[in-house]
């Protein structure tokens, strides 16, 4: 106690080790990442198990077939983005943390740099893994494929990507409303449920627009054959990651003014 | 050194800080008092710079708190709200912050020790009864050996040991020459550690004066004394201002203890008790702070 302080000053990669810290010091990141590699990995067992030739799903993209199982596991990363943004207002430790960051924004950035690496260097392991046990099973069928055939790879990246980018629009939105359910509510809503609705209306501007919503966007990016009536790959991950850009700046201009 | 100028926070039609203005000197506690619901904490948020002020501004060492390159360096704090996710261990929780900073791990071990909590650093602060709460906070507060060691309302929630503690703490941390800031809604405890006190009721500064001139100002200590003669003794202090308890007890104000009891014995004037009261220090905070309680008990 009777040391002068010592000069430890702030800086971006400290607030990045203390995200990190952050993320893997609660059960909850745990159990949503392991929920999402099992859900991953076990419906594309299923779906490769189950699969026939002759049972009328041969026009399925071979990998979105594989990688059927990351709509539910995107979920459960959703959940995770938006658990360490608003998770950190339901508890309180929002004000311990900006109490330590004042300036506000490092932690931010810090959060979403953070999330994306972890959530995509689990999410395409996790699916390279998923593509070659689920063609184990579909290898003398006609979704046979393998990685080197055109566009799987990039289907299957782009998979992860697109998961991943998803995520981050959950991160923002939890960030934005600083409520857990809140954000959950909106994902789940605005995100998965609200473009298939407008999907179905029968204007074709709207059908053109849906194209490049989040969801739709991250649909086409994990296909290795183009989707009838999607986004081009390059076109689809360019609007994911504006998308992503966009629900993380604006919670950052927010929390630049907002009392905490 | 903290300063706050005309410091004012609005939400909406409602004004809960208005035109506060005051310093923290270093080297002494500051004691930061005021009724529930005066203003106390949104004040010592807006000196960390998580709320902004509606109007005035508040510096740390002549600086805004955050535009300090290593904050928690300058100012250690414990808010009264929780500020911990409960499913973290209490180590990990100080560590996280410390990473912030690039304070090491041998420095997080020293703040558990400092604070009792080592031997459940590891346990998840879920688990943690009000008073190990606070302890965290306090340890968390002296993360970074700060300069300025603000804390809000620290006794909540302590035992007796907890809080002899914290007061024995204030103290060494302010003759260590840190600039110590306290806030309470207790006088008579914050008359234990506090030297400068700074009241405030309704959001507006009341009293910036120290203990001893507060006590001063509502007239002084006084004496309780009990005497089988109080009409006799009343003639022998002509100086003094009397105030009858009981018909056997009376309530001087001047005079101190020994020289009521010396002209007692000079008299040969029997006594049955002799007590000097500090009390009047609470009936000054009450009688400043009266007008701004937010809630009154009404009379039965």
């Amino acid at each position: 106690m009777t040391t002068p302080a010592p000069a430890h000053a702030l800086t971006t990669t400290r607030v990045l080790r203390s995200e990190w810290h952050k993320l893997w010091t609660v059960r909850s990141t745990w159990i949503t990442v392991l929920t999402a590699a099992a859900l991953l990995l076990g419906v594309g067992i299923l779906m490769g198990a189950t699969y026939t030739s002759d049972g009328g799903d041969s026009d399925v993209d071979t990998v979105v077939l594989a990688l059927y199982g990351s709509q539910l596991g995107g979920i459960a990363l959703a959940v995770l983005g938006i658990l360490v943004t608003a998770g950190e207002y339901a508890t309180g430790m929002i004000r311990a943390t900006l109490t330590a960051v004042p300036r506000r924004l490092p932690v931010l950035w810090a959060k979403a740099a953070v999330y994306t690496t972890v959530v995509f260097a689990v999410s395409f392991p996790t699916a390279l893994l998923t593509f070659l046990t689920a063609q184990f099973f579909l290898s003398d069928t006609d979704q046979a494929a393998s990685l080197t055939d055109d566009g799987v790879l990039a289907a299957i990246a782009g998979n992860a990507a697109g998961v991943t980018l998803l995520g981050l629009i959950a991160l923002g939105l939890g960030a934005g409303l600083r409520s857990v359910p809140g954000a959950i509510g909106a994902f789940v809503g605005g995100v998965l449920i609200v473009p298939e609705i407008l999907g179905m209306l029968p204007y074709e501007a709207m059908d053109t627009a849906v194209r490049y919503f989040p969801t739709q966007a991250a649909g086409a990016l994990g296909s290795a054959t183009p989707l009838p009536g999607a986004a081009s790959p390059g076109a689809a991950l360019l609007a994911l990651l504006l998308w992503a850009a966009v629900a993380v700046a604006v919670p950052a201009l927010l929390l630049k003014h907002r009392d905490v | 050194m903290i300063r706050a100028e005309n410091l004012t926070k609005r939400y909406g039609d409602t004004t809960v800080v208005r035109d506060l203005g005051f310093t923290v000197h270093p080297g002494t506690v500051t004691g930061f008092l005021g009724p529930n619901g005066a203003g106390k904490s949104t004040t010592l948020r807006m000196l960390l710079g998580l709320d902004a002020p509606t109007r005035g501004h508040a510096t740390v060492d002549g600086r805004p708190y955050a535009a300090h390159p290593a904050p928690l360096t300058r100012v250690g704090v414990l808010l009264e709200a929780r500020s911990v996710h409960p499913g973290r261990s209490a180590y990990d929780h100080l560590m996280a912050l410390a990473h912030t900073h690039g304070i090491p791990r041998a420095r997080v071990e020293r703040v558990l020790a400092l604070t009792g909590l080592t031997h459940v650093a590891r346990k998840r602060v879920k688990g943690f009864s009000l008073g190990m709460g606070q302890r965290l906070g306090i340890a968390a507060a002296l993360l970074g050996d700060p300069a300025t060691v603000i804390l809000d309302e620290p006794v909540n929630g302590l035992d007796p040991e907890g809080v002899l503690w914290i007061r024995t703490l204030l103290k060494s941390l302010a003759a260590e020459g840190r600039t110590v800031l306290v806030s309470s809604h207790l006088m008579s405890e914050t008359a234990l550690t506090a030297d400068h006190l700074i009241i405030i009721g309704k959001g507006r500064l009341l009293a910036d004066t120290t203990v001893d001139e507060l006590v001063r100002s509502s007239g002084g200590a006084s004496v309780k004394v009990v005497t089988p003669e109080p009409d006799r003794l009343r003639g022998l202090l002509p100086g003094a201002q009397v105030t009858v308890e009981a018909p056997d007890t009376l309530l001087v104000t001047g005079p101190d203890a020994p020289e009521i009891g010396r002209t007692a014995a000079a008299h040969g004037l029997a006594l049955h008790e002799l007590t000097p009261r500090a009390a009047s220090l609470e009936q000054a905070f009450m009688a400043l702070t009266h007008d701004s309680v937010e809630y009154q008990g009404a009379p039965a």
